[in-house]
């Protein structure tokens, strides 16, 4: 089976700042990682790639630093990978990015199942996954908790998806994406032997002249999206400790909630 | 009997440990601003080894590390837990002939201060206490059941808790900004929050900060980064079944974290003229986790395979770089400079866990009484000029 995996490079939380003109997430001074529901698309990859004998491809649209996380991705197991990197396709929203991402894997062709993971920690949009599928006019399932797949299924595939409190189990033709929840496996983790390997594994690199998508479909100038405004939300929880005997603390309570009532 | 003011930058094991052994005298005031939490920058990313013998500080200071060590195990007699120490035992491996003589020296002097310590030449045996390692090529390994590590944020902040309950202060979340001069002589300070302090003495404990903090007062401090950088290793089976002793070669060192295994190059193996292992750099930039070289990665593996090859297909969990701040011999800086009332209690390296101790207590002899030790003589900031 030929996999493709689609993987974000995230800031590692708590190293971010937002440009307050146009609210977008400055990314360039911050750590760059593997967003995590990816790394549980890379192991659901893993393991299909050691039951089917199959091949892996790491992508990712990204600035040229990106490429640490495609590294990280192939010293986890996958055995290739490429960087869609370009200034024109930067800015873009969730449509713009699934376009570049869709003529990425088109043109490296030969794709039997695309995995991505289910939300990026970033953005937290969940559409890329579907709206890559859309564009490649593949069926997609999305926010899956586990993978089904034994040589009886050739051509298909199944998985398992949490909905409230039932498990669906939905088949599906191949090719097809899917994206993988955060937490429904635990990723492998890279060993020294496999950080050295993944220093010499293939990286291909895109730009938007091998991509060949009008400049007004991609990037700032191809998103639809306007975000107005952003802001980080004020932390109003405060806490107070009670102390003193039972009928004390009861009085004490009491008196906070009059003179929470009184408010009103 | 006259009171003597004493403003403390940095709220690291350095600044904390200092501010502790003021507080003993009872003409000190003490104040320890500390811009962020205490013993939460390059003391959490300390690995804390205090052991009663190996080659992190020559055996000439041996009583520095002794004095270190027991000032932790007291501290957690009383109240368990306060410097966070995993008695896990050291072993110290003899990879030549200089380094058998500098652990044999290590184990008599270990020895004579009461603790248990051997040389240990059959093989059989250090693989029982290691069944990871590899017994190739090595001479021996001096041993010892007493001592491991501990924690120098925990440490850090029992000192915290002490000298605020002697009277001194603690102030976090305060950066100094100003250290104000009059004829050359310090007297006093204003932080962050517009505060303005007036003190007889200002000592810099910012460690790796330090070059910094020098220029509120114009004075190069010479000190140089250089890289600490460090991979948790979760072992292959998840688990290990013994204890995983502290280990230490020339080159490296690990411990046991929990069921990891935490891994760095040792700093006496760094190289002051090498670009990958030395340089001034802002350690407000590092990142909180990550950052390490590629280089790092082919170092490892290479020393593992050679050295420790049961645990080199270990997956690894987190990896994080820190820089320790060394002057050109790799000894701390301490005591006066030539700015009268500007004291330096900095450039521990990667020992300021075990050097601590024994250099605050002189230090305070220092500013409170005014003697000197020949520890003080031999840290001094005028061997560097």
């Amino acid at each position: 089976m030929k996999i493709a995996v689609l993987i974000k490079h995230v800031p590692v939380s708590n190293d971010v700042s937002v440009d307050p003109e146009t609210h977008a997430l400055i990314r360039a001074n911050s750590e760059g990682m593997i967003n995590p529901s990816d790394l549980n698309a890379i192991e659901e990859a893993m393991v299909l790639k050691e039951k089917t004998g199959g091949h892996v491809t790491v992508f990712t649209m990204g600035p040229p630093d990106a490429e640490k996380s495609l590294r990280d991705a192939m010293a986890m197991g996958c055995d290739d990978s490429c960087l869609i990197t370009d200034r024109c396709v930067a800015g873009g929203d969730t449509i713009a990015t699934a376009k570049v991402l869709a003529a990425g894997v088109k043109r490296y062709g030969g794709f039997d199942l695309i995995l991505g993971g289910a939300l990026s920690s970033d953005g937290a949009t969940g559409q890329v996954g579907a709206m890559v599928a859309e564009y490649l006019s593949i069926p997609h399932i999305s926010e899956i908790s586990s993978i089904d797949y034994n040589d009886n299924m050739t051509g298909k595939l199944e998985a398992v998806k949490k909905y409230q409190s039932d498990n669906f189990k939905i088949r599906t033709e191949l090719p097809a994406l899917i994206t993988v929840c955060f937490g429904a496996n635990n990723p492998r983790l890279a060993t020294l032997r496999t950080k050295r390997a993944a220093k010499s594994k293939p990286l291909k690199t895109y730009t938007n002249q091998d991509l060949k998508l009008p400049l007004d479909k991609i990037g700032l100038a191809g998103s639809p999206t306007v975000v107005i405004d952003s802001s980080t939300p004020e932390i109003q929880r405060k806490a107070e400790i009670i102390t003193g005997t039972p009928a004390d603390a009861a009085k004490a309570i009491r008196a906070l909630i009059q003179k929470e009532e009184g408010k009103e | 009997m006259e009171k003597k003011r004493i403003g403390i930058i940095g709220g690291g094991i350095s600044g904390t440990c200092l501010g502790y052994h003021l507080s003993l005298y009872d003409n000190a005031e003490v104040i320890v601003f500390e811009k962020d939490t205490i013993g939460g920058a390059s003391t959490a990313k300390s690995a804390g080894t205090v052991c009663l013998f190996d080659d992190s500080l020559n055996n000439r200071y041996w009583d520095v590390r002794l004095y270190g060590f027991e000032s932790y195990l007291k501290m957690e007699q009383e109240e368990k837990g306060s410097a966070g120490f995993d008695k896990t035992g050291t072993l110290v491996v003899a990879t030549d002939e200089k380094v058998e003589s500098v652990i044999k020296t290590g184990i008599a002097l270990t020895q004579a201060a009461g603790y248990t310590g051997e040389y240990i030449t059959d093989k059989d045996r250090i693989k029982e206490i290691l069944p990871d390692i590899s017994t190739e090529n090595i001479l021996g390994a001096g041993y010892t059941l007493d001592d491991g590590y501990f924690d120098g944020t925990m440490i850090s902040n029992t000192y915290a808790k002490k000298l605020q309950k002697n009277g001194g202060a603690v102030k976090t979340g305060v950066k100094v900004t100003e250290v104000k001069m009059e004829d050359k002589k310090i007297n006093g300070l204003t932080t962050s929050e517009g505060e303005s302090y007036e003190f007889d003495y200002v000592v810099d404990c910012t460690g790796p900060w330090s070059k910094f903090t020098g220029e509120l007062v114009d004075l190069e401090v010479p000190l140089w980064h250089t890289k600490a950088e460090a991979f948790f290793l979760s072992p292959p089976g998840k688990k290990l079944d013994y204890t995983f002793p502290v280990l230490k070669y020339p080159a490296f060192y690990a411990l046991r974290a929990g069921d990891n295994i935490f891994i760095c190059k040792s700093h006496l193996s760094m190289d002051l003229n090498n670009p990958m292992h030395a340089g001034q750099w802002d350690p407000d930039k590092l990142p909180a986790t990550g950052g390490t070289d590629d280089y790092f990665i082919d170092f490892l593996l290479d020393q593992l395979e050679m050295r420790v090859p049961g645990i080199v297909d270990s997956g690894l969990v987190s990896s994080w770089l820190s820089y320790r701040a060394e002057p050109k011999d790799f000894l701390p800086i301490l005591g006066e400079t030539p700015i009268e009332g500007y004291i330096l209690a900095t450039g521990y390296g990667g020992n300021g866990v075990i050097e601590a101790p024994a250099a605050s207590r002189d230090l305070a002899k220092l500013i409170m009484r005014g003697e000197s030790t020949p520890l003080l003589e031999d840290w001094a900031f005028k061997r560097l000029l």
